[in-house]
């Protein structure tokens, strides 16, 4: 590959984005690219904001410039917004439907008595993601995940899905191995289902 | 990638954390003793040095009870004459330095190295605070590596700079670089068994007072010269040559900002990056001065290299442009990244920018507009929600929620400052609450109330604590017992059963020790039977003198883990339509994350995958409605 593909990873803490991270890392690294990665590993509690600047090519800050990040791929929807300005014009989002509403949120939602406020909705997010994109793969990640036979490889879904994008620059199957070699070994199957489900839905929402 | 590339024999490359990095430079460098005490954005070393204990068998590691601890328990193993190293987060150095002023003085003899990381940004500390100082007025080397290659190659160089000039090393990173991964060439492990020493094979003085102090100042200003000479000529200070007569001067992160920011540019200045810290290499950077009629200086925080570039410029180049934060082009606060260094590159140099970043920030925040925030709360199962709950409980029904002061302290429990609690007068340092409540019982009518964790108990509150029964202060304090030191990522602490590497390790038992300093009284309560909890808290707060309420349960990540080590299942509550009676309780007074509203019958919701099943939530709710899920 020439220059470099950035990605942004985001989503809630305790979704397993490190994971995600770590499985991308490897495959790259195994198929000879090099990686450079900015986390935020934050505090350790739950349920917090949190992201992966992730490199491969030839970065040379950990932090992905506002604009330029090629990919965004998002375990929890309303988290492609809060980092929005990463992502280029026309930039890949690849994106789970799973919505994790803040408690501010819900306690907003449980104090209107009119019944009006309204939870976010999967719709508002994409319309405004429209207005960056229209290359957006919206999965029902957890639904694919248990059709994969076990819920926890929502993660190998979204890779998968990834890999559908034209120029993602590692190898399927680099990435595959590498998912293979670091979930469990008694979910192995379940994954490398995973990984073709999303790898089929990602194909089908980007036309490739 | 993992903490497998920490052990692996063969050369790489492999792709790092740079804490990882870190680690593997130590353990390359045969490192014999460590000690940490955790904070963030250090804790993967220790974490990462705990995991590997048992694989290589052949160093000691202890969690220690506070920085400084650690710092002298690895000053002590290079007395010793084994190499040793510790890290520390950037206010760790505060708790620390006053050991470390002293061994400037004496010296040390086995190299030990220790890493001090800021935290510009403030993304998990209390300030801003910035560590480089500590080198120049402690007379300390102190070195910065930018990205996870440097970081594991200038851990080797500084054990043998250590051992050189005898003297502690210290290197200074930011939470950009520690928490970076990039691929790490790695050097040989070469690995000797750990063997005791006799102390007169090794033996030197270490004592400084007085006239003592004073021949040693005379031999540390002699060292600080040799130190400079060497550093003149390392590696690790370097100029990338370019072209024209501006140039930019930049150390850490801000290097890799700078260096990404000029290929979007395509310019091609001359940049000298700074590795030594202290002492700088001042001849180097005057001959570089001399080339140029304008300098950019890149560096995130106070204008540490600014001032004394600009005292080197005095003479070696009067006349020079010095762009950067007397100038306006730079804040003193925040993290740096390549837009905002790519602008100033652009507004000096006239070069065009890559893109328009600001119409993007404006585009993205009014994108964002429909986010609500995600402040940081307690985790599904946290005990200290429940602890807090019925503290709030306690005040109300004492009609005093007004009528106290509560000085928080650091750990998880810090969040009482957020909603739903929004209460805490104060919280400035690890055991800080003890001698703010000193102060404040002195002058204050109110009620003084303070809070800490068994680590920060530990830390640095016991000599508050001591100072406050002394002078039979009228003080209530409570202590989260959760059984480790949760916020950092639940390492073990002196009121754990274990230590590093999951080792066996002496709980030190809390309620004997307050008995033995002679309490008022000790109350112990359980934040799972949060109800129970609120009159034990009424009665503890009537009490003359130091009342102490211990609220005893695991931290629940750190629970869960033992509870999945056993085999044991977490039961999430049902899902409770036929009790739930939409008060909101759970909602409005508790915070919890695993609870939503149903938008079509507006019940409670669980989401079953993130109930920790701890029920805390019955406690609260006026009805019972939540039970757990029969199975
Ligand atoms: C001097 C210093 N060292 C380390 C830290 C990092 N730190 C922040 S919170 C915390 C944990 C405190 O643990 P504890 O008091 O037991 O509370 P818990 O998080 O377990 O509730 C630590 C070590 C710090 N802020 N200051």
């Amino acid at each position: 590959m020439s220059g470099t593909f950035n990605i942004m990873f985001c989503g809630v803490g305790g979704q397993g984005l490190m994971l995600l991270s770590s499985i991308l890392g490897k495959a790259a690294v195994d198929a000879g690219l090099e990686v450079m990665t900015g986390e935020q590993h934050g505090l350790s509690q739950r349920q917090g904001s949190i992201y992966v600047h992730f490199r491969i090519g030839e970065p040379i800050s950990p932090l992905i410039a506002y604009g330029k990040a090629d990919m965004m791929i998002a375990m929890e929807a309303s988290e492609t917004l809060r980092y929005i300005e990463y992502l280029k014009d026309g930039g890949v989002v690849i994106m789970s439907n799973r919505i994790m509403p803040s408690v501010s949120e819900t306690e907003k939602v449980a104090l209107d008595k009119t019944g009006k406020t309204k939870y976010l909705t999967i719709e508002q997010i994409v319309d405004k993601l429209k207005m960056v994109t229209d290359n957006i793969v919206l999965l029902d990640s957890l639904e694919l995940a248990l059709q994969a036979g076990n819920a926890k490889t929502e993660n190998s879904v979204l890779v998968g899905a990834a890999l559908a994008c034209p120029d993602f620059p590692i190898p399927t199957e680099k990435v595959r191995e590498a998912v293979l070699a670091l979930v469990p070994e008694k979910t192995i199957d379940a994954n490398s289902r995973a990984f073709d489900l999303g790898l089929e839905a990602g194909g089908t929402c980007l036309g490739t | 990638m993992t903490v497998e590339d920490v052990m692996r024999t063969d050369h790489g490359p492999a792709l790092m954390l740079s804490n990882e990095a870190v680690v593997r430079g130590a353990l390359e460098s045969d490192v014999k003793v460590v000690s940490f005490y955790p904070g963030s954005p250090v804790s993967e070393i220790l974490d990462t040095f705990g995991e590997v204990l048992d694989h290589f068998g052949d160093y000691k590691m202890e969690i220690a009870a506070n920085e400084k601890v650690a710092l002298e328990t690895v000053a002590g193993a290079s007395m010793a004459g084994v190499r040793s190293f510790t890290s520390m987060k950037s206010v760790g150095m505060n708790v620390a330095s006053d050991s470390m002023f002293s061994m400037g003085y004496t010296g040390l003899n086995a190299g030990c190295v220790c890493l001090i990381a800021d935290d510009p940004f403030a993304h998990s500390s209390q300030s801003e605070q910035d560590g480089r100082y500590f080198g120049e007025v402690a007379y300390v080397p102190m070195i910065e590596p930018s990205n996870a290659q440097e970081a594991h190659d200038m851990v080797r160089w500084a054990f043998e700079v250590s051992e050189r000039h005898k003297t502690l090393v210290i290197m200074r990173t930011t939470t950009r670089v520690n928490h970076s991964r990039g691929m790490v060439k790695l050097g040989d492990l070469k690995r000797t068994p750990f063997e005791r020493k006799s102390w007169a094979d090794v033996k030197g003085q270490y004592f400084t007072v007085g006239s003592v102090a004073r021949a040693l100042k005379a031999k540390l200003l002699e060292k600080k010269a040799a130190l400079q000479k060497e550093f003149e000529k390392t590696k690790f200070n370097f100029i990338d040559e370019g072209k024209g007569t501006t140039g930019v001067i930049t150390a850490g992160v801000c290097y890799l900002h700078t260096k990404e920011a000029m290929r979007n540019l395509e310019a091609e200045l001359p940049v000298l990056k700074i590795g030594t810290l202290f002492p700088l290499p001042e001849e180097k950077i005057a001959d570089f001065l001399k080339r140029l009629d304008k300098v950019i200086i890149v560096e995130e925080l106070t204008p540490y290299l600014e001032t004394r570039i600009t005292a080197i410029a005095k003479e070696a180049n009067p006349t020079i442009e010095i762009i950067g934060k007397k100038s306006g082009h730079f804040s003193e606060m925040l993290e740096y990244n390549v837009p905002i260094v790519e602008k100033v590159l652009s507004d000096v140099t006239g070069s065009e920018i890559s893109l328009d970043y600001d119409a993007i920030l404006t585009r993205a925040e009014e994108l964002a507009e429909v986010l609500s925030n995600r402040v940081p709360i307690f985790c599904p199962g946290c005990p200290h929600r429940g602890t807090l709950w019925a503290f709030r409980q306690a005040l109300n029904r004492l009609k005093i929620r007004d009528k106290i002061v509560f000085n928080n302290d650091i750990g998880c429990y810090s969040m009482a400052f957020l909603p739903p609690n929004e209460f805490s007068d104060s919280m400035l340092a690890m055991g800080a609450s003890l001698g703010l409540s000193a102060g404040m019982n002195l002058v204050l009518e109110d009620k003084v109330i303070a809070m800490v964790g068994d680590s920060t108990l530990y830390h640095a509150a016991l000599p508050g604590i001591v100072n406050l029964i002394h002078h039979n202060s009228n003080v209530t304090l409570f202590v989260l017992d959760n059984s480790v030191t949760a916020m950092t990522g639940q390492q073990f602490n002196p009121n754990s059963e274990f230590n590093a590497g999951g080792h066996p390790a002496r709980k030190i038992n809390m309620e004997k020790f307050f008995e033995a300093l002679g309490a008022a009284k000790i109350a112990i309560i359980d934040p799972y039977e949060t109800r129970d909890c609120i009159q034990p808290i009424i009665d503890a707060i009537q009490i003359e003198g130091l009342s102490v309420i211990i609220s005893k349960r695991d931290c629940a990540l750190y629970g869960d883990r033992l509870k999945k080590r056993l085999g044991e299942k977490i039961v999430p509550s049902e899902n409770v339509k036929d009790t739930c009676r939409s008060i909101y309780a759970c909602v409005k007074e508790f915070y919890c994350p695993a609870i939503l509203v149903d938008e079509d019958d507006r019940k409670m919701k669980i989401q079953q995958d993130l109930c920790d099943g701890c029920l805390e939530c019955r406690q609260v709710c006026p009805v019972d409605a939540p039970r757990h899920i029969e199975r």
